[in-house]
């Protein structure tokens, strides 16, 4: 029962891809050197990232923990990945064991940012010898549309991007007693990132004469052989995979290097871009939670503002279909609500904003005063539905 | 007292609940249901051939795998995996489809309280999306009792820490009359029972049989958003 999940392409479907290959057309339109449409966006946690690129879709999640610190460093934190094939990816991953694939992704994405030193371990010592913070990336694979490796990888590095460790002061009579304080009470640190990786994964067709990037499902089905650079920005090579496959020669590899530096500086560039914009909305909104004896005809335009930069965080394009589905659905959700006769005192309201926006908050002025006129905020609060109408026709 | 919900909800408040369509490509059916910063991806994989040892060959069987945030498969997972597999159990026509397995895959992308609730309700979405033939909806609840004997509906994390006690219940979805004239909504509420329950804490009888009523209203609103979302694009898919 397990491995009759394993879809095989058909020698139709083999013949038309090796074919068209021939002639620089890929199945899905694009040219040999093109990387499928890259999405991020982030979770309402530091530290989780959702990328999609293509169909594949991959979601990362940073947590850090004081641990010990390894004999060998003492003053040096660690960083781990953990990688999940879920299931919900393919039929073809079994829950449980990791298969080879699974490994294979795990130590490729662990040797691009760990042993190219990306992310700065000696920042993350407290006490040295005794305790150190350990990031945690769990990289969670919701969808397999091919090309995990990249995907993934550009997952690991939006979470840490964002990931916000808490701060923690050491004191006490001998100075060894740490004390982690609450986010609230201070705001937590992030990470010091070096440099970004950025895994680029090049597939073989043909005896090696043809090779695309950004493999398909159905291309990966199909191809020879495969190879992934992970290179920065700035050229360095962090890591190189090619684990069997066909044969390539030396000068077409060295042609996929040149390639793959010039498409690591283009995603580099869109992750720095995705991570400020995120950062900077961010900011924005602590600003704005600032208790203030606001009168409440100003509450109204802070809130809708609030939802606008909400909804740039959230939805960072609209083009998306299941984003349109998603638009089309909710508004019978909500709308049909407010239509309803509220025979007990209860609805899925929308105050939605006023209350979504408190990870931060609790029980502030500016809510109260929210829950009490719902019929002017349901006014001024546009509904969820009605908020991403708003990005849809702005774009 | 009942303000000092944070937030500024009422007892008898429901954060604001979305469900996303088939986000994902590969599965056959999938939902993304979030109940405010609680957001849970279910995805279905269609009937497979062959059961495994120990099930019933007579009857479908459904497979559910829980997928926290942070890697590690412990006891909990494993006793939401069977509160869901018995759940999901009972509202799907078994005999349709005898001998075969359905997968249902779970992945937790937000935890702030009533999570088992939330996924409830985006496996029986997914479900739905992904055609398997069900008797009728599941609608999940979390209600929470406060000291005074208040309930509250759908807990966060926060209250559900504080709280003394409180349950996570599945209803039934709501029916709706052929006939145009107005469900007599008092009658209709009592025979329609409850699939699941799961307390946490302690809590008198009275509390448990308010928290069953106040919970069924609430159903109702969400198997009416269920029905209107669930239903809208399956003729024709727009």
């Amino acid at each position: 029962m397990e491995h009759q999940q394993r879809w095989r392409p058909t020698v139709n479907e083999r013949e038309f891809i090796e074919r068209a290959l021939q002639s620089d057309l890929r199945v899905d339109g694009r040219r040999p050197f093109d990387f499928r449409r890259l999405k991020i966006l982030f979770g309402r946690e530091d530290g989780s990232a959702e990328v999609q690129l293509g169909d594949t879709r991959v979601m990362g999640y940073a947590t850090a923990q004081l641990v010990q610190p390894y004999k060998d460093r003492p003053n040096e934190g660690s960083l781990a990945i953990f990688t999940e094939f879920s299931p919900m990816a393919d039929p073809a991953f079994e829950p449980g064991r990791p298969g080879e694939s699974a490994i294979e992704l795990g130590r490729v994405i662990d040797r691009g940012l760990r042993e190219s030193r990306a992310v700065d371990m000696e920042s993350l010592c407290v006490v040295a010898g005794k305790h150190v913070w350990s990031i945690r990336v769990d990289l969670h694979i919701l969808d397999n549309g091919g090309n995990l490796i990249d995907a993934a990888n550009i997952a690991a590095l939006a979470a840490l991007s964002t990931f916000r460790r808490p701060e923690c002061t050491v004191g006490g009579e001998d100075g060894q007693q740490v004390t982690i304080h609450d986010p609230e009470v201070r705001d937590p640190l992030p990470l010091t990132i070096h440099h970004l990786p950025i895994a680029v994964t090049f597939a073989y067709f043909g005896e090696g004469n043809i090779m695309v990037i950004d493999p398909t499902y159905k291309e990966e089905a199909v191809m020879g052989g495969r190879m992934t650079a992970t290179i920065n920005s700035n050229g360095d090579v962090c890591a190189i995979q090619k684990a069997g496959g066909e044969g390539v020669m030396s000068s077409v590899i060295m042609q996929c290097l040149r390639i793959a530096s010039v498409k690591a500086a283009d995603i580099t560039s869109k992750i720095k871009n995705e991570v400020s914009t995120y950062t900077s909305a961010k900011a924005l909104q602590k600003v704005k939670r600032l208790p203030a004896t606001v009168p409440q005809k100003d509450n109204v335009p802070d809130v809708a503002m609030k939802e606008s930069t909400d909804g740039a965080l959230e939805r960072q394009s609209t083009k998306a279909s299941s984003d349109v589905r998603q638009i089309s659905k909710e508004p019978l959700s909500i709308v049909k609500d407010n239509k309803q006769e509220d025979v007990e005192p209860m609805s899925t309201e929308c105050n939605p904003e006023v209350k979504s926006k408190p990870r931060f908050t609790v029980g502030e002025p500016d809510e109260t005063q929210g829950a009490i006129s719902p019929k002017s905020l349901k006014d001024a609060v546009k509904p969820k539905h009605k908020r991403k109408k708003k990005q849809h026709n702005k774009n | 007292m009942e303000e000092s919900r944070a937030g500024g909800r009422n007892p008898n408040q429901l954060r604001p609940f979305s469900c996303t369509r088939n986000p994902l490509e590969r599965a056959h059916g999938s939902a993304r249901w979030s109940q405010g910063d609680t957001i849970v991806l279910a995805a279905v994989y269609g009937p497979k051939p062959g059961t495994r040892k120990g099930e019933n060959p007579e009857k479908a069987s459904i497979e559910v795998v829980w997928k926290p945030m942070i890697g590690q498969i412990g006891k909990q997972e494993k006793e939401y995996e069977m509160t869901l597999k018995r759940t999901l159990q009972s509202i799907c026509l078994l005999t349709v489809h005898p001998n075969t397995t359905t997968s249902v895959i779970l992945q937790v992308v937000g935890n702030d309280g009533s999570l088992l609730p939330c996924a409830i309700n985006a496996c029986c979405a997914a479900l739905v999306f992904a055609g398997i033939p069900l008797k009728h909806l599941a609608v999940a609840i979390g209600c929470g009792v406060l000291e005074d004997g208040e309930v509250i509906l759908d807990t966060t994390k926060a209250e559900e820490q504080q709280l003394k006690s409180f349950a996570h219940l599945v209803f039934p979805n709501s029916r709706k009359s052929a006939s145009s004239k107005a469900p007599n909504q008092k009658e209709e509420d009592s025979e329609r029972g409850l699939i699941t329950s799961i307390t946490h804490g302690v809590m008198s009888e009275d509390d448990y049989f308010s928290c069953i009523e106040r919970g069924l209203a609430a159903s109702s609103r969400i198997s009416d958003f269920m029905r209107t979302t669930l239903q809208k694009q399956a003729p024709g898919d727009v």
